[in-house]
């Protein structure tokens, strides 16, 4: 596929034949590499589509019918799919989760509203979605039956850590950032120390730290649920890389801009608040949304300390003697699940880079 | 009321080992213009720089609109809050329209309310000539626009004295006159000015006192048509011939 004759030499508008031939066919070696890569291309879809379409499966509870088929038993997916999204949570209480997956979506959704740009209507919308998510969840009240944390699990739980990561981390992020920036020498290298050890360190060690030992240091009111402390550790860490990309974002400003605010008489909060954060996030906007993006790819490094996330449950899902056979069909619908996520993450910051674009230039 | 609006004594500053302002003493009374000249490197921008604390002096003393500029941080904020400056590079805030740029130190700073304070800047704003360009971008302005809405934002704090640190230096040519054409206004309403300049038209226009630096010292002071007509010093004579002489 050569993008050389990519322009049309006449200047006029070819038909859609004539562009395709002078994009893709123009020379042999581009007939031949064209030609083998579409004859893949139409292999590999004409193979996928047959699996996953016509000689799939569709429907709960046609196990028999699954083992005898040759395409996709997406009847797994029928069956199960309750486990997958919501784990031990108690069946008759999974509508509860539901709901309050859905929330944190609509706050997710409604955070793309320019009416919500502005930290403070940002952190109330954030911070109330979060407190309905975690009510809902947690019940205990209103007839609510309790469920505690070691029930939660599925979508939900990977939605509430990567929430909850996000939340408390960030603000954490922009006082490290703040911190290791101070004017004070010891103050910033003391920063800068605690936040070259942690990055240094391997996510999985500082979960295993938090969840498991930290309750030998800690003392008996501190302790509190393992989930917490794991998402303690988790954003700690979040915090750590998101204070540097932060850190990145002031460091890329001109000193004329903090001049400038001083000689109008703004305090320090005023010139971090008006001036030097919101034009730090944008210049950091592409790398922020890079470590959200992994953050919520690696929730799932939970399930190695026994949490039941979205993807352990998934391989609970397909874990019985009933549905082992259909696993790769659970791991496609997790992966889907993943996909739509941060698929949509990734449009979001593509198209909050644009707007942001706006006006700059 | 202390008479001065600046009175500089004994004052030096150092970069480390460099000793770049040398026993400065300058004194700026109320409604007085200077302008302060020499060539580059002279510690000028540094010297205009320290009266608001953008950098900071070591021995000697800044008085400022009878504020001792100390390490008291009230007397700091208290003196930026009377200086405006304007800066070479604008220095506008570029997530900010024009109109939010010229309110935003009146509301945060002065406690205005944000009605009063968009009136305000509107006015200021017809006085630069570009109040139908409130709701535009800096970015979306021509350098001497930019710097225009600069001067305007910092009259809007209503200062008693503006900082200028070599406001038209960064400007294309034909821009140049549409900032010197405010500033001349400014000066005509009875401003105090403190101005770093290679513009030696507008010294010679506006300027009650030229200020001569070189080598971090105040080499010769004095009204603009001794200075210009009639300078004793040979380093002001040499250098006179070369801002002047094409």
């Amino acid at each position: 596929m050569s993008i050389s004759n990519s322009v049309s030499h006449d200047g006029m508008r070819t038909s859609m034949f004539g562009a395709i031939r002078k994009k893709y066919f123009a020379t042999r070696t581009d007939i031949i590499v064209s030609s083998v890569l579409a004859v893949a291309v139409v292999w590999l879809l004409v193979n996928v589509i047959d699996w996953a379409f016509v000689n799939a499966v569709f429907g709960a509870g046609k196990r028999e019918e699954c083992l005898a088929a040759e395409g996709a038993c997406w009847s797994v997916i029928a069956s199960r799919w309750r486990i997958v999204l919501f784990g031990l949570y108690p069946f008759e209480e999974q509508w509860r989760s539901g709901v309050a997956c859905l929330i944190m979506v609509i706050v997710a959704v409604l955070s793309c509203v320019p009416y919500f740009w502005n930290a403070k209507r940002l952190t109330v919308l954030w911070l109330s979605g979060f407190g309905i998510f975690y009510v809902l969840m947690r019940g205990g009240f209103l007839g609510l039956t309790p469920v505690f944390e070691q029930n939660w699990g599925g979508l939900a739980l990977t939605v509430f850590i990567f929430a909850a990561v996000c939340i408390l981390g960030m603000p954490l992020a922009i006082v490290f950032a703040l911190l290791r920036r101070s004017e004070l020498p010891w103050i910033s290298r003391t920063m800068g120390l605690i936040i070259d050890t942690i990055r240094s360190l391997p996510l999985l060690t500082i979960m295993f730290t938090f969840a498991i030992v930290s309750p030998f240091v800690l003392p008996d009111w501190a302790i509190g649920d393992k989930l917490y402390r794991v998402i303690v550790g988790y954003a700690i860490f979040f915090a750590c890389y998101q204070a540097e990309i932060i850190r990145g974002g002031i460091q890329a400003l001109p000193a004329g801009q903090e001049e400038a605010a001083k000689a109008l008489g703004m305090g320090y909060w005023h010139r971090v608040g008006y001036i030097v954060l919101p034009q730090a996030f944008r210049n950091a906007l592409p790398p922020t949304i890079n470590q959200i993006v992994i953050t919520f790819k690696e929730t799932s490094l939970v399930t190695i300390i026994g949490f039941f996330d979205v993807m352990a449950s998934g391989r609970a899902a397909s874990g019985n003697a009933e549905w082992s056979f259909a696993h790769v069909e659970v791991y496609f619908f997790v992966a889907l699940i993943f996909f739509v996520f941060v698929f949509s993450l990734s449009r979001y910051g593509a198209y909050l880079e644009r707007r942001l674009g706006v006006g700059r230039r | 009321m202390s008479e001065h609006a600046i009175l500089i004594r004994n004052m030096n500053k150092y970069y480390g080992s460099f000793h770049v302002l040398k026993n400065i003493n300058l004194e700026v009374k109320r409604g007085e213009r200077i302008v302060i000249c020499g060539p580059s490197g002279s510690g000028k921008s540094t010297l205009i720089r320290c009266i608001n604390r953008l950098e900071e002096h070591q021995s000697g003393d800044i008085e400022v609109m009878g504020t001792m500029l100390d390490e008291n941080v009230d007397h700091i904020d208290e003196i930026r809050r009377e200086a405006g400056m304007v800066f070479q590079n604008f220095n506008l805030f570029p997530h900010m329209t024009i109109l939010e740029n010229c309110t935003l130190a009146p509301i945060l700073v002065r406690k205005i309310d944000r009605v009063e304070a968009e009136k305000t800047a509107m006015e200021y704003l017809a006085r630069v000539k570009i109040p139908e360009q409130a709701n535009k971008y800096p970015g979306e302005l021509s350098g001497g626009q930019q710097q225009r809405v600069a001067i305007a934002r910092a009259l809007c704090m209503n200062p008693e004295l503006m900082l200028f640190d070599e406001p038209t230096s960064a400007l294309d040519p034909e821009m140049i006159s549409e900032v010197l054409d405010v500033m001349v206004g400014l000066a005509e309403d009875g401003m105090t000015m403190v101005c770093v300049t290679h513009e030696m038209g507008f010294a010679r226009q506006v300027a009650d006192r030229v200020v001569f630096m070189a080598d971090g010292q105040v080499i010769e002071q004095g009204e603009p048509e001794t200075f210009f007509e009639n300078p004793q010093n040979d380093r002001t004579k040499t250098f006179l011939s070369q801002v002047l002489g094409h």
